[in-house]
């Protein structure tokens, strides 16, 4: 037999194979154990030396073509199969997802607002939920029997001799630190914090604050800077150009003080019912570090300033997810947990 | 607080910018005007004014003074000189004023006016109090309220023919006397509250509300002016201990020029001339010990520059501060840029040069002021140690399906009955806002518990966790505050489910030397409760909470736990050579822990046991009573070479000699 005839005839026999029962039938014609070419295999032990090695040789060279193109055809006919098979597959069926957990949406903002306030350098720093007067109000020239206390209502503790309040800000945290680390300094201060005021949808018993302060030699921290720092912080925070404005107001802890109010981030300053028609959102209370505050921290106002502010960051998070009632974030339902 | 718009454009001969204008003018320079109205011919403007400037603007001449720095407009010149319309009368001869405490009445201002006629007040007045939310009452009444929104110092009239010996007296309260006030509501003095009193009974509680029995009637002819100036903390304190804010206290606890009360007495008695006929007696009785003059600060240029970042002008600056009525005076030395500004005694807010500094900002408009990068020392910022293990725990919670939550940071009183906590490691609540707020929260439990609760109608199965604050009374400072980890899953027999989680919780936060006690907990009303410890230390406990609340609950002291907590991680080789998998069943008495038959395989075995897995504990057909079956793979690997056959059952019958030593167990071949 001739061999270039019979790779010829067994490659029309494999490609005209129209399913793997006949492709099967073809192998064993040609490759199977009474095959053509397997008998020609062994037959070859019966030629002379020479030939056999040259007809061996290409004998070989076709058992592994014919091999190869067998394999090719039935991967060809197997998919073929396979797609008949699963016509009917309806990839509209829903997927099945892993169960994963949620993060609170609060933990969520403060992780961005620390992500973004590190990058400026900011060290993250932590204080007490339980204050002293001292550091929650006097040292922050809140003096006893001063009107502004009014600005915070405050829990107090049992018994009432010990001073001991459930603190109204984060501001005491500043005091904390500046008495134990020298400037300069840049810290930012995320932690719960409680207002004795009834409930309603954008006033909550506790909730959660991010206080900001940067010090530094006298007159390398100015209100200039501070508007810097604060634009790239909302910028980053809503990732959109928000706009900021400051208007005049008044924390007994800052001189200037002021209020600071972004475009409104729902309709980019249209005016909307979240900022009430005006464009206008406020959302955060800042200054320039009072005198008497450094004085309370053993500075000297001589030759040390800065900036400091206070946000609300339930408020933030409200912007952000467009969320229109404060006590969702402490009513865990897990219908709105779960969204996050 | 409300004004009127036409009152303000009262002041001026020219125009103010329109209602809308003018609030948001206002808005960007002074104070926020929370509401604007259109009320008949006249726009309401609720103006929040800010607290340290309540001295001078909680009144329409000084917003007015606001408009006129912000606008560059020219106040008209106030009724230039009382001209009073006098009798003879002196009064000196009509009244005497005695003030006992200088201290809280720095100063005390009277006039005696004779013939009033008292009746209406005019149409224009009621209109302009009823605009500001005061009800008229009579002519005189009105002009006192007229005046206090006007000028903002507050005004009382009493009937002379009504002060028994026609003395008044400023004085603290002596034991047991009481007042009725003007609206009929009585009110029993404590001994350290001002008042008012002629020579037998109080008058009226100083600066805040005045009393029945001198009250201006429809038959009064001869009335007492009074404009005084009270300590704003006793006004404070006494109308939180009466629970009594009227318009006077609200302006006297926020501090008042001492040097308003004449300007103000006198445009009320030019009030009383025109409107009720009232003629003025001679004299003004005036008690000012300490006259209160201007200040001077002293503001180095520079410092402007240096606080607010930008460069304002010298002229610009003088302007400003002329604007405000303030009078600055050049007092440069050299290079050195000094002004020394005098400030008019009614801005009782300013006092150091940042307060200056304020002013010009504002009056300049930080608008004005563009926004610059600092430079400082790029310094990285500190990691935060607790903060990175609490991120840590979380995400690691939420990547096993739980959900976080966050609770209010307290708790009722049931829930501490419930929980039998003793009152005295409690930390209680001087001023709850209600019930739901008498102690702060000593453990998370209760408040997840409820969580659950909540959502169990919806959710089967729910997976959540709180890391969050605790309190309870301490040693130092008297309470004791620490973060805990709680955590709760709901279902049947959750007890081994939970003990996984936090297995691979420590596991995760590279722990590794964990262990499980017996232990019995309030909270836990089944036998599946277990402390955990780490290195022997007690961390926590987990625990079936009870028959009918299906949850398994984990608690864990995470200031404790993070002390344990290591970001180390190494590396173990893996083995190049194939493990082997024997099986071994062994039948125990009922009472003999898993741990026991692990340890005796895993010391038995050696190294070569690279691991062993329970696949499953049975009790009950087929095993004989008082005892159970546990069933073992056993995974024979080395590092360096395959194990034969022949090594393999060798250790596999050691560890079932080591096992059988155990009369009682018996290794099923």
């Amino acid at each position: 037999m001739d061999l270039k005839k019979l790779k010829i005839t067994a490659q029309k026999d494999i490609k005209s194979a129209q399913n793997l029962a006949e492709l099967n039938n073809v192998f064993k014609k040609y490759l199977g154990k009474k095959g053509e070419l397997t008998r020609i295999l062994r037959s070859l032990k019966d030629l002379p030396i020479k030939k056999r090695k040259t007809q061996g040789k290409l004998a070989n060279q076709i058992k592994k073509d014919l091999e190869l193109i067998i394999q090719e055809r039935k991967d060809k006919l197997q998919d073929a199969k396979y797609k008949i098979q699963n016509t009917d597959f309806d990839i509209t069926a829903p997927g099945k997802s892993p169960v994963l957990g949620h993060l609170h949406p609060l933990t969520l903002v403060r992780r961005k607002v620390a992500e973004i306030f590190q990058s400026m350098g900011f060290t993250i720093v932590q204080g007490p939920e339980v204050e002293t007067e001292w550091y929650n109000f006097d040292a922050l020239n809140i003096p006893k029997e001063h009107p502004a206390r009014d600005l915070w209502d405050t829990f107090w503790l049992k018994p009432k001799n010990k001073k001991l309040l459930l603190r109204t800000h984060t501001s005491p945290v500043q005091i904390r630190y500046m008495e134990k680390n020298q400037p300069p300094l840049r810290i930012i201060v995320p932690g719960r914090i409680f207002r004795h005021e009834a409930t309603d949808a954008s006033h909550e018993i506790n909730f959660y604050q991010v206080e900001g302060l940067m010090i530094d030699k006298k007159g390398k921290i100015t209100v200039a800077n501070f508007k810097a720092i604060i634009d790239e912080f909302f910028k980053g925070f809503f990732e959109k150009q928000t706009k900021i404005r400051l208007r005049p107001s008044y924390f007994p802890f800052v001189e200037p003080g002021f209020e600071i109010d972004i475009s409104c981030v729902n309709c980019l300053g249209k005016g909307c019912s979240v900022c009430a028609q005006t464009g206008w959102v406020e959302i955060l209370g800042a200054g320039m570090v009072h005198p008497n505050v450094l004085k309370a921290v053993g500075l000297n106002p001589k030759f040390w300033q800065g900036f400091a502010f206070g946000v609300g960051m339930d408020r933030l998070a409200m912007l952000k997810y467009k969320i229109n009632d404060i006590r969702l974030f402490y009513s865990n339902d897990l219908r709105f947990l779960q969204q996050f | 607080m409300i004004f009127s718009y036409n009152w303000l454009q009262s002041f001026f001969r020219g125009r103010l910018p329109k209602p809308k204008k003018l609030a948001e003018i206002l808005t960007m320079s002074s104070f926020e005007i929370e509401k604007l109205e259109k009320k008949g011919d006249d726009w309401v403007l609720d103006i929040d004014v800010l607290p340290n400037r309540a001295g001078d603007c909680f009144s329409h001449l000084g917003i007015a003074r606001e408009c006129a720095a912000l606008l560059n407009l020219k106040l008209k010149t106030q009724n230039t000189k009382f001209q009073p319309k006098t009798q003879n009368l002196d009064i000196k001869n009509l009244l005497k004023i005695k003030v006992e405490n200088s201290d809280l009445c720095s100063r005390y201002t009277a006039r005696v006016m004779i013939d009033v006629k008292i009746g209406e007040s005019p149409e224009w007045m009621r209109e302009r109090l009823k605009v500001c939310g005061l009800q008229p009452i009579n002519n005189v009444v009105d002009i006192a309220n007229y005046v206090m929104l006007e000028l903002g110092q507050p005004l009382h009239a009493f009937d002379l023919h009504k002060i028994s010996g026609k003395k008044i007296i400023v004085r603290k309260a002596k034991k047991g006397e009481k007042i009725i006030t003007l609206d009929n509501n009585k009110f029993n003095l404590a001994q350290d509250i001002l008042i008012i009193a002629d020579e037998k009974n109080p008058l009226a509680i100083a600066g805040i509300k005045g009393g029945k029995k001198a009250e201006i009637d429809k038959n009064t002819k001869t009335i007492v002016l009074e404009a005084a100036n009270f300590d704003k903390i006793i006004i404070r304190k006494t109308r939180q201990e009466l629970k009594l804010q009227t318009d006077a206290s609200l302006r006297f606890e926020h501090g008042i020029d001492a040097n308003l009360t004449e300007q103000g007495i006198n445009r009320a008695a030019d009030l009383i001339q025109k409107i009720c006929n009232g003629k003025t007696s001679k004299g003004l009785i005036d008690f000012f010990p300490k006259k209160v003059f201007p200040k001077t600060i002293k503001l180095e240029l520079d410092y402007i520059e240096q606080l607010l970042g930008v460069k304002i002008p010298k002229k610009e600056i003088i302007s400003i501060f002329q604007k405000l009525g303030f009078t600055p005076i050049d007092q440069s030395i050299g290079v050195k840029k000094m002004l020394l500004v005098k400030i008019p005694t009614f801005r009782l807010d300013i006092s150091i040069p940042e307060d200056l500094i304020e002013e010009i900002g504002r009056i300049y408009g930080y608008d004005h002021i563009k926004p610059i990068f600092p430079l400082a020392v790029l310094t990285p910022p500190k990691r935060n140690i607790d903060c990175f293990w609490q991120k840590k725990v979380k995400n690691i919670l939420k990547e096993t399906g739980f959900t976080e939550v966050y609770n209010y940071s307290f708790i009722n009183e049931k829930d501490a009955k419930i929980f039998n906590w003793q009152q005295k490691t409690l930390i209680e609540l001087e001023n709850p806002l209600s019930a739901e707020q008498k102690y702060l929260r000593p453990c998370l439990i209760p408040n997840l518990l409820k969580n659950i609760q909540k959502n169990q109608k919806r959710f089967n199965e729910i997976k959540i966790f709180e890391l969050g604050k605790v309190f309870r009374t301490g040693l130092k400072t008297g309470v004791e505050e620490k973060r805990m980890l709680t955590g709760i899953l709901t279902g049947n027999n959750m007890f081994y489910q939970t003990k996984g989680v936090v297995d691979l919780l420590l596991n995760k936060l590279g722990i590794s030397n964990v262990w499980y006690n017996e232990q019995e907990m309030f909270i836990c009303k089944t036998k599946k409760c277990a402390e955990i410890k780490i290195n022997g230390k007690g961390i926590g406990f987990l625990g079936e909470i009870s028959a009918e609340i299906k949850a398994c609950v984990f608690a864990i002291d995470f200031e404790k736990l993070q002390k344990h907590c290591s970001e180390e991680v190494m590396y173990q080789p893996i083995s190049l050579y194939p493990t082997a998998i024997r099986d071994l069943a062994v039948l125990v008495p009922r009472e003999i822990k898993v741990a026991d038959v692990l340890n005796k395989i895993n010391i038995a075995g050696g190294k070569l046991v690279r691991d062993v897995d329970i696949f499953d504990i049975y009790e009950g057909e087929k095993i004989q009573d008082g005892k159970k079956n546990f069933a073992f793979h056993i995974i024979y690997q080395a590092e360096d070479r395959t194990l034969t056959n022949k090594e393999i059952d060798e250790i596999h019958n050691r560890i079932i000699k080591v096992l059988e030593k155990n009369p009682s167990w018996e290794v099923r071949k």
